[in-house]
């Protein structure tokens, strides 16, 4: 719309207005305004740090690291293969590394949303929807302790995360400092092979949480020139690494594990030392806040002459 | 007419060789290279060994490495490689000679999907039923393959009186496709160990580290190439089509079945032995037709010898070539039978 | 689908099987030879019953040329005839010199001895018709069941074919029973026609009295003039137009 000129009608009388200044008005009026103004910015600011109350965790590791540092009441949802602590149970499931279900985790409207750092995907999607999101990458026993650390400071917990984190490394220094001086012997940590037989055999490389905790806990890792987390070792493999000690790892306590198949091999050291051990329990399994208690069972399985 | 007679038939007489001699020389030559390479093989691996030590009798068995080595790690997997190679090459040709089709694989009818759930099943629960025989691997496996075998027959027999190949070929690819999406969805609600293991047993695996899987399967495998053997003549008469083989005298029907049950019994335990190793059914029949020609006196006995060397030499460079670990056999088959069938399309055009 | 069809053949007879497409001939042609078993009656050969014949006995005796051949695989000419030795070879029996000599005058009888090395894929329709009935000759059978033999060959050629079909029965007493499009073919080499409609047999006897203009018109819906013709020493057939 072009503005239109005034237009000068005779018929238009021109009104003179009278100029009346306010001083006072106009002061309030300014202050009321940078009132409002710090008021606004002071609930932006508060609102941004209020603590999330409606958490969804995709990784059983951090559900129960937000369940030790006192932010478990506010966990609204978590994933399929979520078991601990036993108040998960009643929780809904949405999924979990493969098959987030983005529907329900919106559904449940959360304020933060605890993803794995590779859901790319589900990263974008929660970007568009504007949930904030904090990633989770496994990575060795310090970031464990870090992401404690981390996800207190995100929930508003950073006291208890701390003493969490402060007691889980105190543990682990004393656990190393348990087996200290002792010999290493080399260590096979085995956490899947096929039911019945060696085959299919997926044990610990030279990085990851397992590996680190095997190192407290006074072992050497027979796979530790490996840069992966985890070696499918064959028995050609297995022959050639010479492991002293052999822990398996199983999660599944229902039924008891069954050693015979190592007898395949008896030129293990491990088999001929007769130093064949199961170990179960999903502590063992998950960096989580369990991990000092796993690792203390992995020192008292490889030195249970320190204990 | 041009031809002449008298010529043609003393270059006939001069350079045809009888079928005996040939077949004898085919079975000959093909068994060696498969002994050859299984004599060779266990010499290497990705750990270095002395021979002098595995080979030394006098030291104690429980204590010798080199001996564990040669005789447990790469001994029977060397052995496994050669029974898996022979029965899934020559499965191969009985199954393209069955559906006339040179690109047809001892897996087009569903038999390794059969036994990828079976293999499946017992990996994600039989850990709970361990102490059952049946729900270890390979007898899941090979029960999977059976059942498998089993409706995709009685599909092709409901449809048709008689045995129609291309009702069969339906039947299987069907039942393939099915078999498929319940190996996704068993692999769903498995958690990622087992989903790994799973995926791993379906690029093949040959690790058997123990006799028992070679000596369980050993009689059917036996029973199978028996039968191969018994039928190859039949096999180039059905090659022509039913009509063509009945007219020749041939009990096209009994046939059709003993080539049929045979080849899936000597496919069901070769997959239960190492898993779904693909293109060793297609790669290894190819290239035998391609050396001796294409009777089958000659096609079956080579392919049994060729695809056990073959099979040994490809689990060879699988433990070798990025050692110490391993690259799984079924992607070193298809790394090279990819190419050979791209180099045998651009050779053909 | 072939409902009712008496048919006789007698030893060293030269039968055509004349029809449209669709009416049954090569139906019948594979009842004959055993391939195809009738839901209801019988198919004897010399009075015994086909269903009591292993197939190797029937196909000792008689041979069948089928329309279409398309092998799997790449196999040679003289590979190909010398399948047709197989009913006459034991279970693990190799085919002999003598096998041999058989399978080289069954590919001079049919003018292919010059491709008896090359794979049969490279030849040309009509000389792979040609091999294949040089298949069937090899089986050194009594009988000759031929569907549509001269279909894809050249005039050349289907003479020659012809004047084999009737040198084979007359030297070697070969019965012969033809299913075939080409009248004059038909006129040329059989001595009895029967002609096929639907699966129903609505004439049959010597050719001369049974292939006539009327029985033409009504089979084929086509008007023919049938005649002897002298020089050729047998009937022939020359369609003029589509009758009225």
């Amino acid at each position: 719309m072009t503005p239109q000129p005034r237009r000068r009608d005779a018929a238009t009388p021109r009104v003179r207005r009278p100029r009346v200044r306010r001083p006072e008005l106009q002061f309030r009026h300014s202050i009321a305004f940078v009132l409002l103004l710090v008021l606004a910015a002071w609930l932006a600011v508060v609102g941004a740090q209020a603590p999330p109350q409606r958490i969804v965790s995709l990784v059983p590791a951090a559900t129960e690291i937000l369940f030790a540092i006192g932010a478990g009441p506010r966990v609204v949802a978590v994933s399929s293969y979520d078991h601990e602590p036993p108040e998960v149970e009643r929780l809904p499931r949405v999924g979990a590394l493969l098959d987030p279900d983005l529907e329900r985790i919106l559904g449940l409207r959360p304020d933060l949303a605890v993803i794995y750092g590779t859901q790319h995907d589900l990263r974008q999607q929660l970007t568009r929807a504007g949930v904030p999101m904090v990633g989770y990458t496994h990575g060795g026993l310090a970031d464990v302790t870090a992401a404690i650390r981390a996800l207190g400071e995100r929930t508003g917990t950073s006291s208890t995360a701390n003493d969490v984190a402060g007691r889980i490394e105190r543990d682990l220094a004393a656990t190393r400092a348990r087996v200290s001086g002792r010999q290493t012997p080399r260590v096979l940590l085995v956490f899947g092979r096929e039911p019945g037989t060696l085959r299919n055999l997926y044990a610990s490389g030279g990085v990851g949480f397992l590996h680190d905790m095997l190192g407290i806990a006074g072992g050497s890792n027979v796979f530790a020139d490996q840069k992966r987390e985890s070696v499918q070792a064959t028995a050609e493999m297995l022959l050639a690494s010479a492991p002293d000690v052999v822990i398996e790892l199983h999660v599944d306590g229902s039924s008891p594990a069954d050693l015979s198949p190592w007898q395949a091999l008896p030129a293990l050291p491990a088999v001929q030392k007769g130093r064949i051990v199961a170990l179960t329990g999903t502590d063992l399994v998950t960096a989580g806040p369990r991990v000092a208690t796993a690792t203390e069972r992995l020192a008292k399985a490889i030195h249970p002459g320190a204990f | 007419m041009t031809s002449r007679p008298d010529a043609a038939a003393r270059l006939a007489h001069h350079s045809w060789r009888p079928p005996s001699a040939r077949v004898a020389v085919v079975t000959l030559a093909s068994a060696g290279v498969a002994v050859a390479a299984c004599l060779l093989a266990p010499l290497a691996g990705s750990t270095s060994i002395s021979l002098s030590r595995a080979f030394d009798w006098s030291l104690p068995w429980a204590t010798n490495v080199d001996a564990q080595i040669f005789f447990v790690a790469r001994l029977p997997r060397v052995l496994a490689a050669a029974l898996v190679g022979a029965a899934l090459a020559s499965a191969g040709v009985v199954f393209q000679a069955l559906l006339r089709n040179p690109l047809a694989t001892p897996f087009t009818l569903g038999i390794s999907a059969g036994a990828a759930l079976g293999a499946m099943l017992a990996l994600t629960f039989g850990g709970v039923l361990a102490s059952a025989a049946w729900a270890t691997v390979p007898a899941a496996s090979f029960l999977g393959a059976s059942g498998a075998v089993l409706v995709v027959y009685l599909l092709s027999v409901a449809r048709h009186r008689g045995f129609s190949t291309n009702v069969l070929l339906l039947a299987g690819v069907t039942l393939n496709s099915l078999l498929s999406a319940l190996i996704l969805l068993v692999q769903y609600f498995a958690d990622m160990t087992r989903a790994l293991q799973t995926m791993r047993w379906l690029l093949g695996d040959l690790d058997v580290a123990s006799y028992d899987p070679i000596l369980a399967a050993l009689p059917m495998l036996i029973v199978a190439c028996g039968t191969f053997v018994w039928l190859q003549r039949s096999l180039n008469l059905l090659a022509l089509g039913e009509d063509h083989a009945a007219g020749r005298g041939l009990d096209v029907l009994r046939v059709q079945r003993m080539a049929f049950f045979s080849a899936s019994l000597a496919t069901g335990a070769a997959v239960s032995i190492g898993g779904p190793i693909g293109f060793v059914g297609i790669v290894v029949p190819h290239l035998v037709r391609l050396l001796v020609g294409a009777d089958h006196r000659l096609v079956v006995p080579a392919s049994l010898g060729f695809g056990a060397a073959f099979l040994v030499g490809c689990d060879l460079v699988s433990r070798t070539i990025i050692a110490p670990i391993e690259l799984p056999v079924g992607i070193v088959t298809a790394l090279i039978g990819g190419p050979f069938f791209l180099w045998l399309l651009v050779r053909n055009t | 689908m072939v409902r009712d069809v008496s048919l006789d053949v007698p030893s060293g007879g030269r039968v055509g099987i004349l029809g449209p497409n669709g009416s049954g001939k090569t139906t019948l042609l594979k009842l004959l030879a055993g391939v195809l078993a009738p839901s209801s009656g019988q198919v004897t050969l010399d009075g015994t019953l086909m269903t009591s014949l292993s197939r190797r006995q029937v196909a000792r005796r008689i041979a069948m040329v089928p329309q279409h051949t398309h092998p799997a695989f790449d196999y040679t000419v003289l590979e190909l005839v010398l399948m047709g030795r197989y009913p006459h070879l034991g279970a693990f029996q190799v085919e002999g010199s003598a096998d041999l000599d058989i399978a080289h005058a069954s590919l001079d009888a049919t003018g292919t001895a010059e491709f008896w090395s090359r794979p049969f894929s490279t030849l040309s329709g009509g000389e792979q018709q040609r091999v294949v009935i040089a298949s069937a000759l090899a089986q050194q059978a009594d009988l000759l069941l031929l569907d549509e033999p001269t279909a894809s060959l050249d005039p050349g050629y289907q003479l020659e074919i012809a004047s084999l079909l009737r040198k084979l029965h007359r030297d070697r007493g070969v019965g012969i029973v033809m299913a075939t499009h080409d009248l004059n073919l038909a006129a040329s080499v059989c001595e009895t026609v029967v002609l096929l409609d639907e699966g129903h047999v609505i004439a049959a006897g010597p050719t001369a009295e049974v292939l006539t203009r009327e029985s033409i018109a009504r089979l084929y819906g086509i008007d023919a003039d049938v005649a002897f013709h002298r020089e050729a020493g047998h009937l022939v057939v020359v369609p003029i137009g589509r009758a009225r």
